[in-house]
């Protein structure tokens, strides 16, 4: 099963991003660049089915060469293949401009390693600024059936067998092949690269595709601010620790959790 | 307009293509070759220098849309089986705010199977038109005839702005829509302010809600934004009906499928804890696997579940699941009652728009108390046995 992997790169989640008050941009200096969280879940999912069913991963990213790091990553971590569409201000584009790079992507990337890919894999969003939206519109460009927020994905004859989670419950999906899914957290966490697995990466090459066309947002940022604060909370005293309890309670209480 | 696009990548030799130009309009800066303003558009260097180095584009003038051609707000009607989900009467108390500016109509647009009953509902709640498609192939979500069913309504109606409820189904239909419509999707509204010109303020949380992001539709209609459940305040539900349900047909072919649901798996018994109105967290200083059951024990007396932290699930101890956080899940409790969780922004991005945040931690320095409604000093290996007992104690257990 020939797979793709959308990779984002994004600011260090565990980082508390503030506005810089100067630029009035987001700080990101000095926060480390990483894969996307979700696109990790994407990319161990697509590790393992190709443990079970064969094939290769490849891995796609839109951005400038800093990217390039991360996408070794993802060669570490199950990918035998990693190009990046070269975009210098890939920050500045909606979601659906990215997919219409993706979109070449795609095509470009079946071309030249001469294959078609069966499945396509996104995280379902990235942790910055979690449009959720990049998946489901390379489908709908592609044309090819998508199933967002799944955690699983079984090839059958000439279709997936998904399983999608929603509010109430899961649905039991089949789209044709080919498709485009986008991954919620399943049952397990991605896995670690190995030494060994790491050496091997930094031999492989990052191919390089140009987005080519220009591509144009539909949405534009006027501006980004800092939320209102929040007002500080009431503090409560352990050493009272009958008080406490009490206190506790009345919260409950009033949260109209009994 | 036509300009030039210079290829990097494509110059073997940056001094040969600027000797090029007869008017000295190349130059270079910061190791680039640049056009500056003295280009005459004579294109030699497309013709004399390196292949494919420079490319000449014609800009397209992009055509203006006339936004007075779309008007009205309208919401599309979230539901199962045609139960309406309640995001859907926050969202036409918004659009009817909205729509209040530029006084201009509410649309809420229906689609699904045997729901012209049930679309009476709607009109407790101030729209001024419900457009019903009540069609057996909408009888559960599909994304293609689903999408294609918007397309229809857009199409005849011509709404300026649109909102949809960021459930799991918004959250697939409302980009695919945009997409069909060569539109702009804003996900995850938090505020909605209509302008007189009929733009729409649309302001999202990003980088975990640190930072607020304005966004506008500048040039393109309609503009469509999604919104959470719990966001937005729901209307009083008046005793008297108002607007008129517009029955609406459409072209068959238009609602086949590629994709097949199968099956609806009800959870058996399981609920995620982004439904539950009590969670209690586990966070990194719980010390043993075993202690996590203390938790359970408020948890079960709450009638709430535990979830945990991202060190808790990579810990192993709890499953992948149950972990809150910008790459876990996000929750809006009544109640969450976190224990020994420092309140990391991965974490917090998940949780911070709870009802009520009791956070117990021994570190008064700790992040989650900037967070907290209530911040409690302390240990909670003292603190929760005696919340248990007393909870028992007052259940008469």
């Amino acid at each position: 099963m020939e797979m793709l992997v959308c990779i984002k790169q994004v600011p260090d989640d565990s980082v508390e991003i503030s506005l810089d008050l100067g630029t009035k941009e987001p700080a990101l200096i000095g926060v480390t660049p990483v894969v996307n969280a979700f696109d990790t879940y994407a990319l161990e999912m697509a590790a393992r089915l190709k443990e079970t069913f064969g094939g290769e991963i490849t891995v796609v990213s839109v951005g400038n060469d800093e990217v390039k790091n991360s996408l070794k990553n993802c060669l570490a971590v199950g990918a035998d293949h990693a190009y990046l569409v070269k975009h210098e201000k890939s920050e500045s584009l909606d979601p659906c401009g990215i997919a219409n790079i993706l979109k070449k992507a795609v095509h470009d990337i079946e071309g030249e390693l001469e294959t078609k890919f069966d499945l396509i894999l996104c995280g379902k969003e990235s942790t910055d600024y979690a449009s959720s939206q990049v998946g489901l519109l390379l489908a709908s460009k592609l044309r090819l059936p998508v199933a967002t927020n799944i955690i699983k994905v079984e090839p059958m004859d000439g279709i997936m067998r998904i399983k999608q989670e929603t509010e109430e419950g899961y649905r039991s999906i089949e789209a044709k092949t080919p498709c485009v899914v986008t991954v919620q957290k399943p049952d397990y966490d991605p896995r670690y690269p190995t030494i060994k697995s790491k050496m091997a990466a930094r031999k492989k090459e990052i191919k390089e595709l140009s987005p080519s066309e220009e591509v144009s947002s539909m949405l534009e940022v006027i501006r980004v601010f800092e939320p209102a604060k929040r007002v500080a909370g009431i503090k409560l005293k352990a050493d009272n620790e009958q008080e406490v309890v009490a206190q506790a309670m009345s919260v409950m209480t009033a949260a109209k959790v009994f | 307009m036509a300009r030039l696009i210079v290829h990097q990548e494509r110059i073997p030799d940056h001094q040969e293509l600027i000797n090029i130009c007869p008017f000295g309009a190349l130059e270079e800066q910061d190791g680039k070759v640049v056009v500056n303003a003295a280009c005459k558009m004579c294109r030699l260097c497309i013709k004399k220098g390196p292949e494919g180095a420079m490319e000449y584009v014609e800009d397209v003038k992009k055509p203006e849309i006339n936004k007075d051609e779309w008007k009205g707000v309208a919401v599309y009607a979230d539901h199962v089986d045609g139960t309406i989900h309640p995001v859907t009467f926050e969202l036409i108390g918004k659009a009817k705010e909205m729509a209040a500016v530029t006084g201009q109509e509410v649309y809420v647009l229906f689609m699904g199977n045997e729901i012209r009953d049930k679309s009476e509902e709607i009109l407790h709640y101030g729209a001024d038109k419900v457009f019903v498609y009540d069609k057996e192939e909408l009888a559960r979500f599909k994304i293609e005839p689903y999408t294609a069913v918007f397309e229809d309504f857009i199409k005849k109606v011509k709404p300026s702005s649109i909102l949809v409820g960021a459930t799991t189904v918004g959250r697939q239909l409302a980009p695919r829509v945009a997409a069909r419509m060569k539109t702009g999707l804003t996900a995850d509204c938090t505020i909605l302010e209509m302008n007189e010109n009929s733009d729409l303020s649309q302001i999202r949380p990003a980088f975990g809600g640190n930072i607020m992001a304005h966004i506008k539709t500048p040039n393109h209609r309609p503009q469509i934004a999604t919104v959470r459940y719990k966001i937005m305040n729901a209307p009083a539900r008046a005793e008297s009906k108002s607007g008129v349900i517009v029955d609406c047909d459409m072209d068959q072919e238009m609602l086949s499928s590629h994709v097949d649901v199968i099956d609806i798996l009800p959870k058996a018994k399981e609920t995620f804890i982004e439904n539950s109105d009590v969670l209690v967290v586990a966070g990194r200083g719980v010390k043993k696997e075993e202690d996590i059951n203390m938790l359970r024990e408020l948890a079960d007396l709450l009638g709430g579940q535990v979830a945990c932290t991202r060190p808790m699930a990579e810990s192993g101890w709890m499953d992948a699941k149950y972990q809150i956080g910008l790459s876990g899940r996000t929750v809006r409790p009544k109640l969450i009652i976190t224990c020994g969780v420092s309140g990391a922004i991965q974490f917090v991005a998940g949780m911070n728009h709870s009802d009520t945040i009791f956070a117990i931690n021994n570190d008064p320095k700790a992040p989650i108390f900037k967070s907290a409604h209530y911040c409690l000093v302390g240990d909670f290996y003292d603190i929760l046995p005696k919340l248990i007992a007393k909870i028992k104690e007052k259940e008469g257990v």
